[in-house]
């Protein structure tokens, strides 16, 4: 149905919708029709378009701080900042290549386990899929790999673009609605793996968030994060 | 008659393809791709800061309220939907909804009386902006011109300020059924020379 085929009270009931002068039960008709009724949005659509005209703003560009204030608040928004936009396909890329090469080293030890007969009578456990997750920061060239097998407790970490300083990097997680918890200093020039305490592994989730954080060699002294948040990231179970 | 903000089954046109590759952009947002987020921006913001420039009442408050408008459109571009309309009226909604929202809490509009005798007949021509848009951009203002600079002034208020007929009553001190009468009849006027 084209717009043409509208009868005229409801192109009116668009215009003023479009315009902003429905209120009350007009407007939520308006609203529902807008859903259900394609002639009807289409001459809500129209209605815009000389609404916008009108209103005689023309067009102009914003200021490029209006972008970069965007792309900052991002990270906020989302957990996930954001580059300049042509950078960004290969920024996810490589993540995504990191991150499988994580799964993919943990799927070879697992293969590994398995294979050697074992010396005590296990209890065959079902193969849990791993939570793998890709930890970015306001660095486009930093990313951090982290892939936790949740049956065996390991966590693997494969960085890529970190630059510490004179600092270290160190791995917390942050357990929804509560404290970091520190993981442990993780080499930035190769990955690397460790086997989770016992008592962490529960928190090691996809509600968690995981978070690295620069501290002074050795790791944080107190217990908590000392220094900036560098990279964080949620994790998910690899399907 | 044209439609500037086609439909996206519409392809035939310049302007469906354009809407059908906005609508398409808005479908990788809601998956969370930023480049395609990023190529939104690009191409739609000239337009909506312009919008944002006629509601609010300086510069630096235009540019907060795109700010706004493009962290929101981020957010929830998973609620936009094709069969509602198009994507670039999905955006201006967005836009015009966030800068009278911080319009209206920077300003008390709602009680700010217009004069309506005091209205002076807009002679500025509608800003214009691509070729296509020319030709209607001048028969819309052709037509405006047929109308009462007053009744062209409410229905600009209206949208460049967010107020409805019951506040545009308050405002010009007129009653509620006066005010919608006037409206209407301008607006089938408009549409009608359209």
């Amino acid at each position: 149905m084209s717009a043409a085929d509208l009868p005229p009270d409801a192109d009116l009931l668009a215009a003023e919708l479009a315009f902003g002068l429905a209120e009350g039960d007009d407007r939520s008709a308006a609203e529902t029709r807008l859903a259900r009724d394609p002639a009807f949005a289409a001459a809500h659509d129209r209605w815009l378009a000389h609404a916008v005209s009108l209103a005689g703003g023309g067009e102009e560009a914003p200021s490029p701080a209006v972008w970069d204030g965007i792309r900052a608040r991002l990270a906020a928004n989302d957990a996930e900042p954001s580059a300049p936009p042509d950078a960004v396909l290969k920024r996810w890329r490589w993540a995504t290549l990191a991150a499988t090469l994580a799964a993919a080293i943990l799927a070879a030890v697992a293969v590994e386990r398995t294979a050697r007969p074992p010396r005590i009578v296990q209890v065959q456990r079902p193969v849990r899929p791993p939570l793998v997750a890709v930890l970015t920061g306001t660095d486009a060239r930093a990313v951090l790999a982290v892939s936790f097998d949740r049956t065996s407790g390991r966590l693997t970490a494969v960085p890529r673009g970190l630059a510490t300083g004179d600092r270290v990097a160190e791995l917390w997680v942050i357990p929804e609605g509560g404290k970091p918890q520190a993981v442990g200093v993780i080499p930035t020039d190769q990955p690397s793996w460790r086997l989770v305490p016992h008592g962490l592994r529960p928190d090691v989730s996809s509600t968690a968030l995981l978070a690295v954080s620069l501290e002074p060699v050795g790791g944080s002294p107190t217990g908590q994060p000392t220094g900036p948040v560098i990279l964080s990231g949620k994790g998910a179970l690899a399907s | 008659m044209k439609q500037p903000f086609a439909s996206p089954r519409s392809t035939a046109t310049p302007d469906g393809d354009e809407q059908a590759a906005l609508s398409d952009a808005m479908r990788r947002i809601a998956a969370g791709d930023q480049r395609a987020f990023a190529e939104v921006f690009q191409r739609t913001s000239p337009k909506l800061f312009g919008l944002c420039l006629r509601i609010m009442p300086t510069r630096q408050e235009a540019e907060d309220a795109m700010q706004e408008a493009y962290l929101t459109i981020w957010r929830r571009a998973g609620s936009f939907d094709a069969a509602r309309g198009s994507a670039m009226a999905w955006l201006v909604t967005v836009a015009r909804n966030c800068a009278i929202d911080r319009l209206r809490a920077a300003k008390p509009v709602a009680n700010e009386p217009i004069d309506l005798a005091a209205t002076v007949p807009d002679a500025a021509p509608l800003a214009s902006d691509r070729l296509l848009d020319r030709e209607r951009r001048q028969r819309l203002s052709d037509c405006l011109d047929e109308l009462a600079p007053q009744d062209v002034r409410l229905i600009r208020t209206a949208f460049v300020e967010g107020s409805t007929y019951s506040e545009l009553a308050t405002r010009t001190t007129t009653p509620l059924g006066t005010v919608k009468s006037r409206i209407r009849r301008a607006l089938i006027r408009l549409r009608d020379c359209l």
